[in-house]
């Protein structure tokens, strides 16, 4: 009977259905941007590799991003191992751990090589994310972990053999052990093996690209990131995890100010439901008179127009949940404002990320609680705006309602 | 004879609009009898709408007493005339009776629906009232694809849906032509002959006063003779 009732002024219905639509699909295209963005952050933590501050080289001139020597593979400026003793006596640090990071080669195939202490390795980053087979151990030589994609791309398994190197002919053979996953493809474009491996095959005794340092407390990486830079000379230091966490509160500034562009058009909504359901209460007077005459009691006339009221939301919010999807991919690329704020963490990302075009940055996600919040709020805003009609509808009196034609 | 469905002392009703006072039943005292085909006979203003609703349970009265199958109508709240409407009382009107939406069936079902029958009973009582009021052909047709005297079937099948013991006509006829009025006035007729229904009817037409059995003339809010 609602259906049929709110199908009566088919152009008023819709138009005010519409009103509905506009505000869940905002709503929801928001939300699913902001899911995106922070889907997008917890891939960037996980790419980061967890620590809290990363150690290298500053000194010049350097060997860094050229080609190495006569060996023809490329590595940044070195740090000398002793310095993870004075760095591991630095207040406020929980653990160090060195590695050992350049281009290399499997087979024909350019990777990023990452020598590794799986120990403190671990305990810094708090370990890559393995799929299949297992995280190498300390000290292990000739076992490789690769990325997922590589290992697509190579056609390998599990131990499987691949050929290792710093070039494509000065190689030698590694036992594939473990596969990780950190879902952007161009991070699985590289391999893990022990730092002692990456040493030999470097000719690098001693040496590491980077010092990871993971701190005691989260809110202390500044502060013991300036002591690294005062007490040791040479070297300087990012603290990409605290680049993160200004990212994520930005973030939680965004949503809230979204959410408010969302509620505010919805609340414009619910004048529209209002408005249609007090012009549909005014026209069939006569019919409510007659329905309390034939025994109707006065819950029951309310029920029947909160219905309406309901059905309209319910309307609005899936076909609002529909367009929203939509706008979700749509709207991003009317947005400079939240592109700028995608480029600003692009750039908190690692090397070698930042060839990614920025219209990659992040995808909208549309999670279902996303999509049932919004359908929700859709019933919710006909349920509210349908309260007021509907109660003056009860209240007629039958005797007026029934003079009125 | 059977003892009165309707009685009423003194009953007075006043109505208030603005500081305009208008008196429009000035103490009627009336016992109707039971079973019978009764008119409510008088020109328009005279007050017989007012008893009629009154009777109803739509309206109630400003003083005096009614009881209708022997209960206290001023007794009742909101809610209990409410029941009271649904159980007890048909109501008739003289046009625009009907959900529009709706289907004749669905209509004459939505006193049932109130009633929370069940809805295949419901369906089935449904039809045969409109069997009974010759309507079975025209059971899917919403209002406006039926004619007036159409529709005034379904109202009067509507009104029997919950086995009333009162049904209330205000000017049933007053908007359809003279067949059509006859029309009418013969289902009324049979429906009281076969189910022993009490039918009150607020006319002025002759035709329908001549098919009643039992006449209450009232001209400016008072009872002035019966036959």
């Amino acid at each position: 009977m609602a259906i049929r009732n709110i199908s009566r002024r088919k152009l008023r219905t819709t138009l005010t259905v519409l009103g509905i639509v506009v505000g869940v699909g905002m709503m929801l295209a928001l939300l699913s941007i902001v899911s995106g963005m922070d889907v997008r952050v917890t891939q960037m933590v996980r790419a980061l590799g967890g620590a809290d501050i990363t150690i290298y080289n500053a000194t010049t001139p350097g060997r860094g991003g050229q080609p190495f020597g006569g060996f023809g593979f490329t590595i940044q400026r070195t740090i000398n191992l002793n310095i993870i003793e004075q760095v591991s006596q630095i207040q406020g640090v929980y653990a160090v751990s060195p590695q050992l990071s350049f281009m290399g080669y499997i087979g024909n195939t350019r990777i990023t090589i990452y020598g590794i202490d799986p120990q403190t390795y671990d305990e810094v980053t708090g370990g890559l994310n393995i799929i299949n087979g297992r995280m190498l151990n300390v000290g292990e030589s000739g076992k490789i972990i690769l990325g997922k994609a590589i290992m697509e791309a190579l056609n390998t398994t599990i131990g499987g053999k691949v050929k290792v190197g710093v070039s494509t002919t000065e190689q030698r053979e590694f036992e594939v052990i473990g596969e990780f996953e950190t879902g952007m493809m161009f991070q699985e474009y590289s391999a893990y093996i022990t730092i002692e491996d990456a040493q030999n095959m470097t000719g690098l005794e001693n040496e590491a690209t980077q010092i990871l340092v993971k701190c005691e407390d989260p809110y202390m990486v500044s502060e013991v990131a300036n002591t690294i830079t005062s007490y040791i000379p040479g070297v300087r230091v990012t603290t990409p995890t605290a680049m993160v966490t200004q990212a994520t509160q930005l973030l939680n500034t965004l949503t809230m100010f979204f959410a408010t562009i969302g509620l505010i058009a919805l609340v414009a909504g619910s004048f529209g439901v209002i408005n249609t359901m007090l012009m549909s209460v005014s026209e069939r007077t006569r019919e409510i008179g007659i329905l309390k005459a034939i025994g109707a009691k006065s819950s029951d006339i309310l029920k029947m127009f909160l219905a309406e009221a309901v059905l309209i939301g319910a309307l609005g919010g899936v076909i609002g949940v529909a367009v929203g999807g939509v706008l979700a991919y749509v709207l991003p690329m009317f947005m400079p404002g939240i592109m700028g704020t995608a480029s600003i963490l692009g750039r908190t990302t690692i090397r070698g990320i930042r060839q990614v075009g920025s219209t990659q940055l992040f995808t909208p996600t549309l999670t279902p609680t996303n999509i049932v919040v919004c359908i929700a709020l859709g019933v919710l805003v006909g349920l509210i705006a349908g309260l007021y009609p509907a109660w003056r509808a009860s209240r007629m009196k039958p005797v007026e309602a029934l003079r009125h034609v | 004879m059977s003892k009165a469905i309707v009685e009423t002392e003194n009953l007075v009703k006043i109505y208030r609009h603005g500081k305009i006072e208008v008196q429009a039943l000035r103490g009627v005292t009336v016992k109707m009898p039971n079973g019978k085909i009764i008119g409510l006979v008088g020109p328009s203003g005279s007050g017989k709408t007012t008893l009629l609703n009154i009777i109803g349970g739509l309206d109630t009265p400003t003083k005096g007493k009614i009881y209708v199958d022997e209960v206290d109508l001023t007794t009742l709240s909101e809610k209990r005339l409410a029941e009271y409407r649904l159980n007890k009382i048909g109501f008739v009107f003289q046009f625009l009776n009907l959900i529009p939406v709706l289907t004749a069936l669905e209509n004459v079902e939505v006193p049932m629906t109130l009633a929370k029958i069940p809805k295949e009973e419901r369906r089935k009582r449904a039809v045969e009232l409109l069997k009974m009021v010759g309507l079975e052909d025209r059971m899917n047709h919403k209002p406006d694809e039926m004619s007036g005297g159409e529709q005034q079937r379904v109202a009067i099948a509507r009104a029997l849906a919950n086995d009333p013991s009162i049904v209330l006509a205000d000017e049933p006829t007053g908007s359809v032509d003279t067949d059509t009025t006859i029309k009418i006035m013969e289902i009324i007729t049979k429906l009281n002959r076969s189910l022993g229904k009490t039918f009150i009817i607020a006319t002025h037409d002759p035709m329908v006063k001549e098919r009643c059995e039992k006449i209450y003339n009232i001209r400016d809010g008072k009872l002035i003779g019966e036959n």
